[in-house]
């Protein structure tokens, strides 16, 4: 046998016995797990790194309205205010409950606002409540990546980082929008989720409301070929959503139910394989709440056998939080003539119709 | 013979070696090769209208503006011109 084919054979061992390595022991698994964790790092490097940045956005804004120690009030608004989702084992009343608990976390995140901005005007106040819950959704992101990926590594849990590490592309995208809508906010501009504002402000022609009905929820009042037609949409200029559900019950019961639809306006999730602006009409209320103002509206249009529309503007979460865009501005318009055609259609002439535009105004008056 | 056998397992371990290195390196390859590098510009642009008359523009967006805002009155019936929408207009240019 000559040098080379000693070479050959040793190398042939050699392949045989990593083969084995390979097949027969958790050294790949270990390897992987090194792999993906050192990913999740790198990414939760970048995703630190817009925290960050969206801090310093938030401080800047802050202090624009006047705040004194900026991010004494961010410290001090991080990692608290949370909510305890009510016991759902037994759920006699659970709405009541956690209409109630919603409304008093609102109200202490309004007053820690309020006791720091003394004399704003309440649109600056909302947007620096929503400036404020953006950074500490990002923070609580970025803790709950790092908690994931700090267990897997304690535990060995390979299966657990890499399912991180495959979901961490998805996880940046949706930071990158809650960062890019800190902008959206500060400066007012209006964002992928004030569709239903927009749809229900071009209804009314772009007319002032005539009273407020509910806490930062307006109603409007219009025509629409001889047919009477409320409007309920958030008060804006400032990031709010109102309490659409409970101002579309307090205007059914002062009407006592002489109402002959009901029609609810807003953004919804796409599929993939749907474009960005796609409009679309079906049954129910279309809002995307946890649920207290939900079921309200559902209740009251069940009450008063008032049938239930919904039309949609199909956009991905990503655009639902970043500034409006032509694409889905075009399909504002399409719903606005979906909306008009529904009341032309479906309800008599001079009947009376309720339009309620569901989602954050900000950026619409 | 012998010199014959040997280069045959040389080439059957030098493949092997290649076809190691093509996986690896492929989502790298294409990566280089696909990326058609494209330019794109947003611009944030507002449409001011008058609700009376339906007259329509469109111009760039002004710090400060919000929709329902009144800007001006209308070049056709001096009605007030107001904000009817702001949203980013994106244009892609191929490099
Ligand atoms: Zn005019």
């Amino acid at each position: 046998m000559n040098g080379g084919s000693e070479i050959a054979s040793y190398l042939i061992v050699l392949l045989f016995l990593v083969s084995l390595l390979m097949n027969f022991t958790d050294i790949p698994q270990r390897i992987q797990l090194h792999r993906f964790s050192s990913f999740v790092r790198r990414k939760l490097y970048t995703l630190e790194e817009m925290e960050v940045d969206a801090r310093r956005k938030a401080i800047a804004y802050m202090s624009s309205t006047g705040i004194k120690e900026p991010s004494k009030v961010l410290e001090g608004f991080m990692d608290n205010f949370f909510l305890i989702r009510p016991v759902d084992m037994e759920p006699t009343d659970i709405i009541k409950r956690f209409k109630h608990l919603i409304r008093v976390r609102e109200s202490s995140v309004r007053d820690y606002v309020r006791r720091v901005l003394s004399g704003a005007e309440r649109s600056v106040q909302y947007s620096v409540e929503t400036v404020l819950e953006i950074v500490s959704v990002m923070r609580l992101l970025n803790k709950l990546i790092r908690h994931y990926l700090e267990l897997g590594l304690k535990y060995n849990n390979w299966i657990l980082v890499m399912q991180l590490a495959i979901q961490m592309p998805e996880l940046v995208e949706i930071a990158k929008a809650y960062r890019n809508s800190l902008d959206a906010f500060t400066s007012g501009i209006p964002i992928g989720d004030s569709v239903g504002p927009l749809v229900a402000k071009m209804l009314v022609n772009w007319k002032e409301p005539i009273r407020e009905i509910s806490e930062g929820t307006d109603l409007y009042e219009t025509e629409v070929e001889g047919r009477k037609v409320y409007v309920i949409k958030a008060s804006g200029p400032g990031s709010n959503v109102g309490w659409p559900g409970e101002a579309l019950e307090k205007l059914v019961e002062e009407l006592g139910g002489a109402i002959d639809r009901i029609i609810t306006v807003d953004a919804a999730l796409k599929l993939e394989s749907e474009e960005s602006g796609e409009v679309a009409f079906g049954t129910g209320a279309a809002i995307g709440d946890i649920g207290p103002e939900k079921i309200a509206m559902e209740r009251i249009a069940s009450k008063y056998s008032i049938p239930l529309d919904a039309v949609v503007v199909k956009m991905s979460e990503v655009e639902a939080l970043s500034p409006l865009t032509k694409k889905i501005y075009e399909g504002v318009v399409r719903s606005y003539e979906v909306v008009r055609k529904i009341i032309i259609e479906k309800v008599r002439d001079g009947g009376v119709a309720v339009v309620v535009g569901v989602g954050n105004t900000v950026g619409v008056k | 013979m012998m010199l014959l056998q040997l280069d045959a397992l040389m080439t059957a371990l030098l493949i092997a070696l290649f076809l190691l290195l093509l996986t690896t390196l492929l989502p790298w390859l294409i990566s280089v090769t696909s990326s058609k590098s494209k330019v794109v510009k947003e611009e944030l642009v507002e449409l001011v209208g008058c609700p009376k008359c339906g007259y329509e523009s469109s111009r760039k967006y002004e710090k400060g503006d919000y929709v329902g805002k009144v800007v001006g009155t209308c070049p056709k019936d001096s009605n007030s011109l107001i904000v009817k929408a702001i949203y980013v207009e994106k244009h892609t240019y191929a490099q």
